[in-house]
């Protein structure tokens, strides 16, 4: 066992963990934050996972919880505050950006460090940029349509 | 939320925002996985490494010395502790040798993957490092792995106990007797020796399927006072309770089964019963502990998800001018080793052979089918059920003879294609109604076919290679009781139970388990524009079988046709009572039709004046149920069963323009376009998103999904590494259209869409990169469309040119 | 999947710290994480059993890209910071083209050149370019010992490199940016950004006429490893890189290259792809290097 300690969703945790627990476990079982998703075996590739390690989207099932010991880590959870959703959660809602929802929680991670960093994205940027999120019910349409929907809003202060 | 639909009536059709989705953008979504009882047990599964082999000895004493290792459990024990896999309640009404066999493996492992044991314990990573310390001493036994060689005499059997792998064979055409279906056996070869026209072609499909993002899962509680409680992603709790009371011999009144309200998606996937289920929640009731498995993606690309693989040798014979005459296939599907309850793999390529006719009105045809055990996974369904295959080889079939007969392959589809409904095909398929003209019209209206074939001959003169290719099909409404019965042994209807609640809140209760498909919303609109309330006071419960009437399930497209008619019926049930005791209170004599529902009113139309919130009237009815019209009781609640006299169908028409580097043979697909009749609209956001969904799934599918066994069986394809599904970059943006009829047998005008809509695209696909490959006379035959084995054929084909 | 029991999970600020740690176990059961996008991979299929893990993310002196004379890329720098500088250009410029479509957003904001270079997965692009670039690489062992082996050297096979048990890669370096050089790099996978099929990467320098000087070629996604295409690349020297004679280079790197054949692509198509793409990132470094 390892004391670790982590800050989610601004929240500071100290926990004994094993140095084998994926990251993802860490969240999931010790913190009961279930949005975050697992849809691969060992080979990170559906990034239903992905979360932010101090700002930046990584799959939280290729990291062990210790290595995110001293770091802050964003969930979906975070993403909203006192019950108000981000310009991106609410862009997903208002264009149908999901279906069963299973990778919704990795590609608002993704997309949102993505805005934050390509603010006027066109189509190819974010069809590009969501390469690390597979989707099987949208056909990637409606995401792509609320990302870039997302994109104007921010670019318009609205949000 | 779209604050400008206010009339009552406008709830049908609108692209309101979901209300499942607020809890699935903050993370609040509850799936399987998300479920933890205190005490709960975690199990993993210890499977085959080869695909065929005699298990000679386990050895767990390592594993169950493991500190935290609560049980494992083998097929020994399963075997004699619990009935087999093969139980009336999950066998189809079709003559097949179905396989017996175990929740766990006992004597031989089938395919790579068998489970043969499971390790129970304490601790996830804990029950892993067990899994790996059971000894399985294996004595490897011949494989077969291709169809046509498993058929072939002498051939190694998967199953000792039968005589071959031929697991099913069918006539589709011809009649019910033997001499009517040789009779017309020599009637359409007169019709091929005579006709100025005939293509013979052999397509196969490749092993590929709809993968939900979701594994599977199963958390099973046992307690002596109330029996099994199973938690299963699945899209059918209410039979799977029945099979688990039938396989594990519990009293039913001690099953309960729940489908989690949030799923990952299913696809059919999660539609068969799986073996799993039984060992989970026999360990559960041995153990009297909570014991949950979460099936890890490698398990998941093992076991399940893979459908499709069939060979059909399509014949078309044709008038010279492109009419069509006569159809003739010989399908061979590998079904894997067939254990899989309800489907047993070979229900998908029988109904694959039933949609073989498609939409077009040949005089005769002549299908058969015959189904092969191999020692591959059972085959599962997957979205285009069946006829993912079948679809591929008539609509690339269609283009061929449209080639040889030097016609447009778009008007050559156009003068074949059914002209009225309803029509009843060569197999037997019944068309309710539509009208197939009429979509196939307005799909050739966003493309100008002239200009196009211009700008083609152009671009050829600049070594540019573009292509159109067209497809169109028929697909099932939901499936009717009338099919279902022999293909799953169960029944098709639809079921609602609808609550009104005291404080004018109404609450819905299917049977369906849905994973995505936002039935939450979709019957929300309909209650509301039923009772004239807001789709916000509603709530819909699914999955529970406690809490739910008995249903078939989320499977094929029933929702927009089956489900939300029985909640209609319901509901109209309902509102009869309301306006009955509203006018009796009103004292006016009035019909149901005399009301409006509107705004949280009802309103007597005669005189407006006198009128009724909704909430005073139900609340009135419900706890204050005095002074009532004679013979009425109070409360307000109904279930209805909801079955049409006939099955149902929608259509669609694709096309898609595509751009062929004949260097490499890459493509890009530079337009896809659609045309669809999915009857009224209940909400457009939701119908376009299955039509996308269901579309680039098919992309997905043709192009880069594969399941690839070597020939002694071993999948090499159990991660998304090497199962490659298409990312938001290699797929194109989709333009859908509707020119849809309304559906007269239901009372909503509704279709069911979505579940074969995938079938289509590979067709349309690959004509337009045969269309563009024209000069070089490439006909592609097999899935999937990869860019090395085009260039091959372009190579090919130039080597011959010059 | 989960990783096996792992005893010791260490994060050290120096190399020297690090080194010390690696030097308390045998051979093999401590094993260095970088970004940990491969290694991940390998724990949790238990392909790696490590005892112990040495976490190299909190040594600021494995991080960034320095520029004097030439270009020295810290090992633990990400693929991320690598597709954004801008100064890698020129004949550095392949670098940026491999890194910006590594994996996804995500693996490019964990997964590091020093990571990529010293796990030599054969399907990907990292170690093929810092092939084609001439990159050198620097090695640090626990008694301090340094030495700058080339890429040539150090990329033996497939998860086969020549650093030693007791050493620990700082740093590749590579030439300076130079008036006329320029290099690219592209590959071709089933999906994209997937792990290569095939993956070609040019490096050349032109003189004062606009011919080329000096050229290499090196190739990704092959059974073999990284590996540079001598023949083809003396083929441009001399040219100046019109489309017949790149086009005659690549045909020479096809004939020659040793290419597997698989589910994905047989031989031939490998061949081709080696032609087509080639003569496409060939005319890329070009164009590069006159910029």
């Amino acid at each position: 066992m390892q004391t670790v300690r982590i800050t989610v969703n601004g929240t500071q945790y100290e926990e004994a963990v094993p140095p084998r627990m994926l990251l993802v476990d860490f969240l999931r079982e010790r913190l009961a934050l279930t949005g975050t998703h697992v849809g691969c075996t060992y080979e990170g590739v559906c990034g239903a996972c992905t979360v932010h390690l101090d700002g930046e989207a990584v799959k939280s099932c290729m990291l062990l919880a210790v290595q995110a010991d001293g770091h802050a880590v964003t969930t979906v959870e975070g993403l909203s505050s006192n019950g108000d959703l981000s310009v991106l959660q609410q862009s997903f809602r208002e264009h149908h950006g999901l279906q069963c929802g299973f990778c919704t929680p990795g590609i608002l991670m993704n997309m949102t460090d993505f805005l934050a960093r390509h603010p006027e994205p066109s189509d190819d940027d974010i069809r590009h940029g969501l390469i690390g999120n597979l989707c099987r019910c949208t056909g990637y349409v409606h995401i792509v349509k609320a990302v870039r929907e997302a994109a104007k809003t921010l670019a318009g202060g609205a949000g | 939320m779209d604050i400008t639909v206010q009339d009552s009536k406008r709830w049908m059709g609108a692209r309101l925002e979901r209300k499942e989705d607020l809890r699935l953008v903050t993370g609040q979504g509850k799936y399987l996985a998300d479920i933890v009882l205190p005490g709960m047990l975690h199990a993993v599964f210890v499977r085959s490494e080869y695909a065929h082999a005699r298990i000679t000895g386990i050895d767990v004493a390592a594993a169950r010395a493991l500190p935290g290792v609560v049980d494992v459990i083998t097929g020994d024990e399963i075997r004699t502790r619990v009935k087999s896999m093969r139980q009336p309640v999950v066998l189809p009404n079709l003559p097949a040798k179905y396989p017996d066999y175990h929740a766990l493996a006992v004597d031989k492992v089938k395919f790579h993957g068998d489970p043969v044991a499971v390790v129970i314990a304490r601790d996830k990573y804990v029950a892993e490092d067990a899994a790996e310390l059971v000894v399985v001493d294996y004595e490897e036994l011949p494989v077969v792995v291709d169809a046509e060689q498993a058929l072939a005499p002498g051939a190694p059997r998967v199953h000792d106990e039968e005589a071959d792998n031929e697991m099913f064979a069918m006539t589709f055409t011809g009649g019910a007797t033997a001499d009517e279906q040789m009779r017309n056996e020599a009637e359409v070869q007169r019709i091929f020796d005579t006709a100025e026209v005939v293509v013979s072609n052999r397509f196969r499909v490749h092993r590929t399927g709809i993968t939900p993002m979701e594994p599977r899962g199963v958390l099973c509680d046992w307690s002596l006072a109330d029996g099994l409680t199973a938690w299963i992603t699945t899209q059918r709790p209410h039979i799977d309770r029945l099979a688990l009371i039938d396989i594990l011999e519990i009293p039913g009144e001690r099953v309960r089964v729940i489908a989690p309200r949030d799923q990952g998606g299913g696809f059919g996937v999660k539609a068969p019963f799986y073996r799993e289920n039984v060992v989970i929640a026999y360990a559960a009731r041995k153990l009297g502990k909570p014991v949950r498995w979460i099936e890890t993606r490698y398990e998941s690309l093992m076991n399940v998800g893979q459908e499709r693989d069939q060979i059909n040798d399509v014949e078309i014979a044709a008038t010279k001018d492109g009419r069509l005459l006569a159809l003739r296939n010989r399908g061979i599907a590998n079904n894997g080793t067939g254990q899989t309850g309800v489907y047993w793999g070979f229900v998908m390529p029988f109904l694959g052979q039933v949609e073989m006719p498609n939409v077009y009105t040949w005089e005769k045809g002549d299908i058969k089918l015959r189904v092969a055990t191999t020692n591959k996974a059972c085959l599962t369904p997957s979205r285009a059920f069946g006829h993912f295959p079948t679809r591929f080889a008539i609509e690339r079939s269609i283009d061929i003879v449209a080639r040889r007969c030097g016609l447009e392959p778009a008007d050559l589809r156009r003068r074949n294609m059914v002209p009225k409904l309803p029509y009843t095909t060569i197999t037997g398929e019944y068309f309710d109604s539509g009208d197939f003209l009429k979509v196939w019209d307005s799909l050739l209206r966003q493309i100008d076919l002239p200009a196009f074939r211009r700008e083609q001959v152009a671009a050829r003169a600049h070594g540019r290679y573009l292509g159109i290719g067209f497809a169109c099909g028929a697909e099932l409404s939901g499936v009717a009781s009338e099919l279902l019965v022999p293909m799953e042994n169960q029944p098709g209807y639809g079921a609602a139970t609808v609550r009104v609640d005291p404080r004018g809140k109404v609450l819905i209760f299917g049977g369906d388990a849905p994973g995505g498909q936002g039935h939450e919303t979709t019957v929300a609109q309909v209650v509301a524009s039923i009772f004239g309330i807001d789709p916000s006071d509603t709530l819909v419960t699914t999955g529970d079988t406690g809490a739910t009437p008995f249903g078939a399930g989320t499977i094929g497209a029933r929702a927009g046709s089956y489900f939300v008619s029985a909640v209609h019926k319901a509901c109209a049930e309902l509102k009869e009572k309301i306006t009955h005791v509203l006018a009796h209170d009103l004292g006016v004599r009035a019909t149901t039709e005399e009301f409006a529902f509107t705004n949280g009113d009802v309103i007597y139309l005669r005189d407006p004046s006198r009128r009724k919130t909704f909430r005073e009237i139900v609340e009135r009815i419900i706890m204050f149920p005095v002074n009532l019209p004679e013979g009425e009781v109070g409360g307000l609640e109904a279930t209805a069963f909801f079955e049409a006299a006939k099955p149902m169908i929608c259509f669609n028409a694709d096309f898609c323009i595509v751009e062929v580097r004949p260097e490499t043979g890459e493509f890009t697909i530079k337009r896809w376009a659609t045309s669809e009749d999915v009857g009224n609209v209940i909400n457009q956001n939701i119908v376009d998103g299955q039509m996308h969904g269901a579309i680039v799934q098919g992309l997905s599918n043709a192009i880069f999904e594969e399941f690839i066994y070597t020939d002694e069986g071993q999948q090499l394809t159990a991660d998304f590494e090497h199962y490659k599904l298409a990312t938001a970059a290699d797929v194109p943006d989709i333009e859908l259209s509707y020119a849809s009829t309304p559906c007269p047998h239901t009372p909503l005008g509704t279709r069911g869409i979505g579940e074969g809509r995938p079938s289509s695209v590979p067709g349309a696909l690959c004509n337009a990169i045969c269309d563009a490959l024209s000069p070089f006379g490439i006909e592609v035959t097999e899935l999937p469309l990869r860019p090395s084995t085009l260039w091959a054929q372009i190579r090919d084909a130039q080597a011959r040119q010059h | 999947m989960f990783p096996a029991q792992i005893e010791e999970y260490v994060r050290p600020t120096t190399v020297a710290e690090a080194l010390a740690v690696n030097a308390r176990y045998d051979e093999g059961d401590a094993l260095f994480i970088a970004g940990g996008q491969s290694l991940m991979q390998a724990l949790k299929s238990r392909m790696a059993r490590p005892r112990c893990l040495i976490d190299l993310q909190a040594i600021d002196a494995l991080k960034g890209i320095e520029y004097s004379d030439g270009v020295r890329i810290g090992a633990m720098t990400r693929y991320v910071d690598i597709a954004a500088d801008e100064r890698l250009r020129g004949r550095n410029a392949a670098l940026r083209d491999a890194a910006a479509h590594v994996g996804d957003r995500q693996v490019r904001n964990r997964g590091t050149i020093g990571g990529s270079c010293c796990w030599n997965y054969l399907a990907s692009c990292t170690p093929a370019v810092v092939l084609g670039l001439g990159g050198r690489m620097h090695l640090v062992a626990a008694d301090g010992t340094r030495r700058v082996v080339p890429a040539t050297e150090f990329l033996i096979g497939p998860l086969e490199t020549a650093r030693r048990a007791d050493e620990l890669l700082e740093a590749v370096s590579f030439a300076g940016a130079t008036d006329r050089g320029g290099s690219a790099y592209r590959k071709w996978g089933l999906v994209k950004d997937a792990l290569p099929v095939v993956g070609v990467c040019v490096c050349v320098e032109l003189d004062a006429a606009g011919r080329c000087s000096a050229a290499s070629i090196a190739l990704s996604g092959l059974a073999a490893g990284a590996q540079l295409a001598p023949a083809g690349a003396a083929l441009l020297v001399g040219s100046s890189g019109d489309a017949t004679t790149l086009a005659r280079a690549m045909d020479a790197v096809a004939a020659a290259v040793e290419a597997q054949s698989d589910k994905w692509a047989s031989t031939a198509y490998r061949q081709q792809l080696i032609r087509t793409l080639g003569a496409d990132v060939a005319a890329t470094a070009f164009a590069r290097a006159t910029a």
